[in-house]
């Protein structure tokens, strides 16, 4: 079962939607968890959402007690929710991306994409990760073509991928893709 | 009495047999009942409508601080008789004698026209709004301006001139004894027959003149900027909210960011579908689809939180919609925009504009009075 955690954003059930294709998936508010359901779920997903990382402390000790026991993905909020509790910094960004379409590219870090690949993907953010930044398990693996953002992320070792930008906006193309590579990846 | 357009006709409502004034304590019970009830005639429906406040309400959020003119928070009827004014009238009753005696008032200005904000105090709500954008707490918001004067109208005749110059597809007149409400809204929020669920976002808007064609605006639309990440926005924000509702797989884009012509613009508009899941009922439609997406800015929640700290005073039925509710559980709902409220010898006109981190205040500004100008023009 796959466990969505919604900050009670206007594009979370397009994520459930595009989950339920995969697996069973049960969802709700980040204020109200079902904990047993949560216990039970093998993948935890941070959805989009309003504010910064900051603001949802109750995510972010979910974050930790799971980490490196169920595989968690972020999405949007939710990425910048996972690199701000791996030490990132979260900031405002100069240009502000609110239903763009973008070009982004993959990077010679990922396990999981093919080196070069290019997709078209959907953003809606304001704030975006402050770099340089270093972890140690944790590679930043596709950036925007134009600005370099960091668009997507992967911890292999622990299993915790997040994106920037929206595989559920139809303005991604083949937004699915993105999904079923990381739920298959063992 | 209630005249809403279908279609290339009108269809007329009236003998109301029922008048139902819903609060936030009654709305669940209403829409329970007509679960059990059995739908035998064309009549077998309410028509009405729901106010912004009590849409706020079913999502639990609370209005604090606000002016307001003790307005109805929603108001359905029982329509005894609907007359349908298409290529052939048709005229469908429960009732042998057809009584209307009552009698209306001449169109009547007491005082001028007055709008609510003025540009400074719009101004600072805008660039509040903008902060908010740009610390990623909302990523569109709408501020709605009030055009308010004392006078008394006839709804029928204003619904009639209106309809000459802008017949737009969700048009509605209702008028009661103690108020009425004039709309040429052009947006259909919710069309649902059966299980099938359709929604039809306007996001973009374009007044006509001689230089331009259908495919002509289509490429300004394209070509624009913030008016396609609007668009984009909308489209996202509102497959989510059928997607609450509906099963997995089945919300689609059925047409993708077309536009429509209508006397004085062009709108930009995409066409969006989904399947009810099993076990849905009619709160949880109005719950998920309404307040309409479009006029109100994304994410939704967070969004209205922020407006009903900004707006000093109550939208009434602006933003809400009007429609619908066969007792076989299909209905269809607009968003109230472009409208007239005359209540208690005033009348208000709201309009509303959206900030994006792309506009201008200025140009906001007088957008909310262009979008006003076709109404507040029925009173000269």
């Amino acid at each position: 079962m796959i466990y969505i955690i919604d900050h009670q954003d206007s594009f979370t059930w397009n994520v459930v939607h595009q989950f339920s294709q995969f697996d069973k998936v049960h969802c709700s508010d980040y204020f109200d968890i079902n904990k047993k359901f949560l216990n039970k779920s093998d993948v935890i997903v941070f959805s989009p959402g309003p504010g910064s990382p900051k603001d949802y402390p109750e995510t972010s000790k979910i974050y930790k007690k799971y980490k490196g026991l169920k595989k968690m993905i972020g999405i949007c909020l939710g990425f910048q929710l996972i690199l701000y509790n791996e030490g990132g910094k979260i900031r405002q960004q100069n240009k502000i991306y609110h239903g763009y379409q973008s070009k982004i590219k993959v990077n010679g870090k990922s396990k999981i994409f093919k080196k070069n690949k290019v997709f078209n993907i959907g953003r809606y953010h304001s704030l975006k990760l402050n770099e340089p930044y270093f972890s140690k398990n944790l590679n930043i693996t596709m950036r925007c073509t134009k600005t370099n953002t960091a668009m997507a992320f992967e911890d292999n070792l622990n299993k915790i991928y997040g994106f920037q930008f929206h595989p559920d906006s139809f303005l991604t193309e083949n937004g699915n893709f993105f999904i079923k590579k990381i739920l298959s990846s063992k | 009495m209630i005249i809403y357009k279908y279609k290339d006709g009108y269809k007329i409502f009236t003998d109301f047999s029922k008048r139902i004034v819903l609060n936030n304590s009654n709305i669940k019970k209403f829409l329970n009942n007509i679960t059990k009830k059995k739908f035998k005639r064309e009549q077998d429906l309410y028509i009405g409508f729901f106010g912004y406040e009590i849409l706020c309400n079913l999502l639990n959020i609370r209005i604090k601080n606000q002016k307001k003119n003790g307005f109805y928070k929603g108001l359905f009827y029982k329509p005894e008789t609907i007359i349908d004014l298409s290529k052939k009238i048709k005229i469908s009753s429960t009732l042998k004698n057809q009584n209307f005696n009552y009698r209306f008032n001449q169109t009547k200005i007491l005082k001028p026209f007055k709008v609510n904000i003025n540009f400074k105090k719009y101004k600072k709500i805008f660039n509040l709004f903008s902060k908010k954008i740009r610390a990623g707490e909302t990523y569109q918001i709408k501020i709605c301006t009030k055009y308010k004067n004392k006078s008394e109208i006839d709804p029928v005749s204003f619904f009639w001139k209106l309809m000459s110059v802008n017949s737009s597809p969700e048009s509605f007149m209702i008028r009661d004894k103690n108020y009425s409400i004039v709309s040429c809204s052009p947006e259909t929020l919710i069309e649902k027959k059966g299980l099938c669920v359709t929604t039809k976002p306007i996001a973009g808007t374009l007044k006509k003149n001689k230089n331009l064609n259908k495919s002509k605006a289509l490429s300004f639309f394209k070509n624009n900027n913030k008016e396609t990440k609007e668009h984009n926005m909308i489209v996202d924000m509102e497959r989510n909210d059928l997607s609450k509702i509906c099963k997995p797989g089945t919300v689609v884009i059925k047409k993708k960011k077309y536009v429509e012509e209508y006397k004085h613009l062009y709108h930009y508009v995409s066409t969006i579908e989904g399947m009810l899941k099993n076990n849905i009922n009619l709160k949880d439609i109005i719950k998920s689809m309404m307040p309409g997406g479009s006029v109100i800015g994304c994410p939704k929640i967070r969004t209205l939180q922020l407006l009903n700290s900004q707006e000093k005073e109550g939208r009434n039925i602006f933003t809400g919609s009007f429609g619908f509710i066969k007792f076989n559980m299909d209905m269809r709902f607009n968003i109230i925009i472009r409208s007239i409220l005359n209540y208690k010898n005033v009348s208000e006109i709201s309009a509303a504009s959206g900030v994006v981190l792309d506009s201008s205040s200025k140009k906001e500004f007088s957008e909310n009075y262009i979008k006003a100008k076709s109404l507040l023009e029925l009173f000269k």
